[in-house]
């Protein structure tokens, strides 16, 4: 028999059963459909996070108080997290191997520009410490240890908050809490791509010295938020945070802090990450195993239904092969059916969780053939038996059949 | 010519431990023109005998030279490829495919075989026209009378141009009048030189036959030959 009469005769009973057909390929459609999402997801969510590192420093090290944590809720410890201070930052200034200390301690605050208000986040620095900054101003200057009513302002806080761009001269007010306090703007920072494993997007951020973060907070005791390490050779980066780590004991011995580096962040997140992905194979791994059964379901049903047609058939002089080869193809075209519905589908569900919850998603042609592969694959094997049953029928009980 | 020679054909169900003879020993021998008249009471193994023949089912023991070829040992294959190109059937109960057009059903024995889709589709209206069906074509057999639904059936059957036609009590479920239709075009392609094996309970239509024989208990009773018109 020609593959094309096959087919034919396949898509008459397709047409004939629409309802049927659909119902039985439903869980092929789903299965197909998170393991496009998957691979969609899963991959654009490596690349995002694998170029934002690919421009981090190595030579870093965070110190903060508490303890770190990625994805799960924050980590508790039944310690208090440790109080920072210039103690410390001598302290971790005196380890072996490193270059620089910048203590940094942010807040959430509202600014004040010509009658309008907007939220953004200050952080109170150490001029002399942060050099890095110090080469992205691009307009005006940066702080100095000196200055105190004097502020540094992200490209995005300058652009983007008000009607009005702000610029080095313009005075604005700076509320936190009940007190506020006016600046000068000093200097704007360069646009800088996003790195989402820096304390925040410096795009939206403004910098004031120390003093005047302890004058706005308004707290007896300044404490600073994070220390921002930076090691002579990167290739020493762990021995240091294993040093920091021993030496802060002498401090906070009853207090919790960490110390970890970009690269310990970059492979929790990727833990975090497969993970992700391994929940959505499962997810997609369990509705193939369970679209599989149904198909099998349907197919034992349709070839229940087709006894009589199947002794006719025999009766013409179709061979069992002729008659395995029509309802494996059967399964296998119901199973490409499925896939390419669910491999739509995918490409749609990957598209609006992108927009919706802000994951990139990466659509290839290898997630769309990897899908297709997995629908059309346990479709053929949900198919086996059937087709075996099918073409294993005596002609002659078959066509006694009702 | 002999196209069928049978000789000791049985065939013994097992039901349980029982043994259940249902062909006791048939010798019969069948020749290239001939129109066979089966009878016999029901149970007697007249369908049994015609599935044997048909190379639908293998007798138990015995052998069956069909076409001058040794069909007893043959493969499952084999006999498949036989049914298709030498052996028409002709069922009492039409056996059309209800959920193909009466055209595809015609055409299913050529799409068997590998006939290119429009030279079958020329033949299978042919076959129509000539049983003078063809106006139902695109029909579902569901909905054509069963005088319609037989005339069909042999159109299929003639589908792949068999020198032999099988026909189980092919105008039992018939009225008078489409027997006599049936029987027509049954006794045209006999003339034309088919070998035809009908079983029959309808004493009337063996006059249509050459020979006729009759069946009881597994085995032949008594054959008699008419002199052709
Ligand atoms: N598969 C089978 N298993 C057991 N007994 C069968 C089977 N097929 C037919 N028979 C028995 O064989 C006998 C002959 O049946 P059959 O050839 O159909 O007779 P007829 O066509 O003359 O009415 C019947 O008694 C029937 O019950
Ligand atoms: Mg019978």
């Amino acid at each position: 028999m020609k593959l094309y009469d096959i087919l034919d005769l396949i898509s008459i009973g397709f047409k004939a059963d629409r309802f049927k057909t659909l119902m039985s390929s439903l869980g092929i459609i789903i299965g197909v459909m998170a393991i496009v999402v998957m691979l969609s997801v899963g991959e654009g969510l490596y690349s995002g996070v694998s170029s934002q590192f690919s421009t981090l420093d190595l030579d870093v090290i965070h110190v903060i108080p508490g303890r770190f944590s990625f994805g799960g809720p924050p980590a508790r410890s039944p310690e208090e997290p440790a109080k920072f201070t210039d103690k410390d930052t001598k302290l971790l200034e005196n380890i072996p191997g490193v270059r620089n200390v910048a203590p940094q301690t942010s807040a959430g605050v509202i600014i004040g520009f010509r009658n309008t208000n907007a939220s953004a986040t200050l952080v109170g620095i150490d001029p002399e410490n942060e050099h890095d900054l110090k080469t992205k101003i691009s307009q005006g200057r940066f702080l100095t240890e000196s200055d105190y009513t004097s502020i540094v302002i992200g490209s995005g806080v300058a652009d983007g908050l008000f009607r009005m761009r702000i610029s080095p001269g313009n005075r604005i007010r700076i509320y936190y809490e009940d007190n506020y306090m006016d600046f000068r703007v000093v200097g704007v920072l360069r646009e800088e791509e996003s790195s989402g494993i820096r304390a925040g997007n410096i795009n939206t951020q403004m910098y004031v010295t120390h003093r005047a973060m302890k004058e706005l907070l308004g707290r007896e005791n300044y404490y600073y938020g994070t220390f921002q390490v930076t090691v002579d050779d990167p290739a020493s980066v762990d021995e240091v945070v294993d040093r920091i780590k021993l030496d802060l004991k002498r401090y906070h011995r009853d207090e919790a802090y960490d110390a970890t580096t970009a690269r310990d962040m970059l492979s929790s997140l990727m833990s975090i990450l497969s993970m992700i992905k391994y929940a959505l194979a499962g997810i997609g791994a369990i509705s193939l195993v369970v679209g599989g059964i149904g198909i099998a379901n349907v197919m034992m049903l349709t070839v229940k239904e087709r006894i009589r047609e199947i002794g006719v058939m025999k009766a013409l002089g179709a061979t069992t092969r002729d008659i395995r080869i029509q309802y494996l193809l059967e399964a296998g075209l119901l199973g490409v059916v499925s896939s390419i519905i669910g491999i739509v589908l995918g490409i749609a569900v990957s598209f609006a969780m992108g927009s919706l919850a802000g994951l990139p998603s990466t659509i290839r042609i290898q997630s769309m053939l990897t899908g297709l592969l997995f629908g059309a694959l346990s479709t053929v094997i949900a198919g086996v038996y059937p087709a075996n049953r099918a073409a294993m029928l005596d002609p002659i009980e078959a066509l006694r059949s009702e | 010519m002999r196209v069928i020679s049978l000789s000791d054909i049985r065939k013994t169900y097992i039901i349980g431990d029982a043994e259940l003879p249902v062909l006791k020993g048939i010798d019969l021998s069948i020749e290239s023109g001939d129109f066979l008249a089966l009878m016999g009471p029901s149970g007697s193994g007249k369908s049994t005998l015609m599935n044997i023949i048909g190379c639908l089912d293998r007798p138990t023991a015995g052998t069956y030279t069909l076409l001058d070829r040794d069909v007893s040992t043959a493969s499952e294959e084999e006999l498949a490829m036989i049914r298709r190109d030498r052996i028409g059937f002709i069922f009492q109960a039409f056996n059309l495919i209800g959920r193909i057009s009466v055209l595809k059903n015609v055409e299913l024995p050529m799409m068997l075989k590998g006939v290119p889709r429009d030279e079958r589709r020329a033949r299978a209206i042919e076959l129509l026209e000539s049983v003078g069906v063809a106006h139902r074509a695109d029909f579902s057999p569901l909905n054509i009378s069963g005088g319609e639904r037989q005339r069909v059936a042999i159109a299929r059957a003639l589908a792949n141009n068999p020198e032999i036609i099988i026909a189980d009590e092919p105008t039992g479920n018939l009225d008078l009048k489409s027997t006599e239709e049936v029987m027509d075009i049954l006794s045209g392609l006999n003339r034309e030189g088919r070998t035809i094996i009908m079983v029959t309970h309808n004493p009337e239509i063996t006059k249509y036959c050459n020979r006729v024989i009759r069946m009881r208990d597994g085995r032949i009773l008594d054959q008699s030959s008419v002199e052709q018109s």
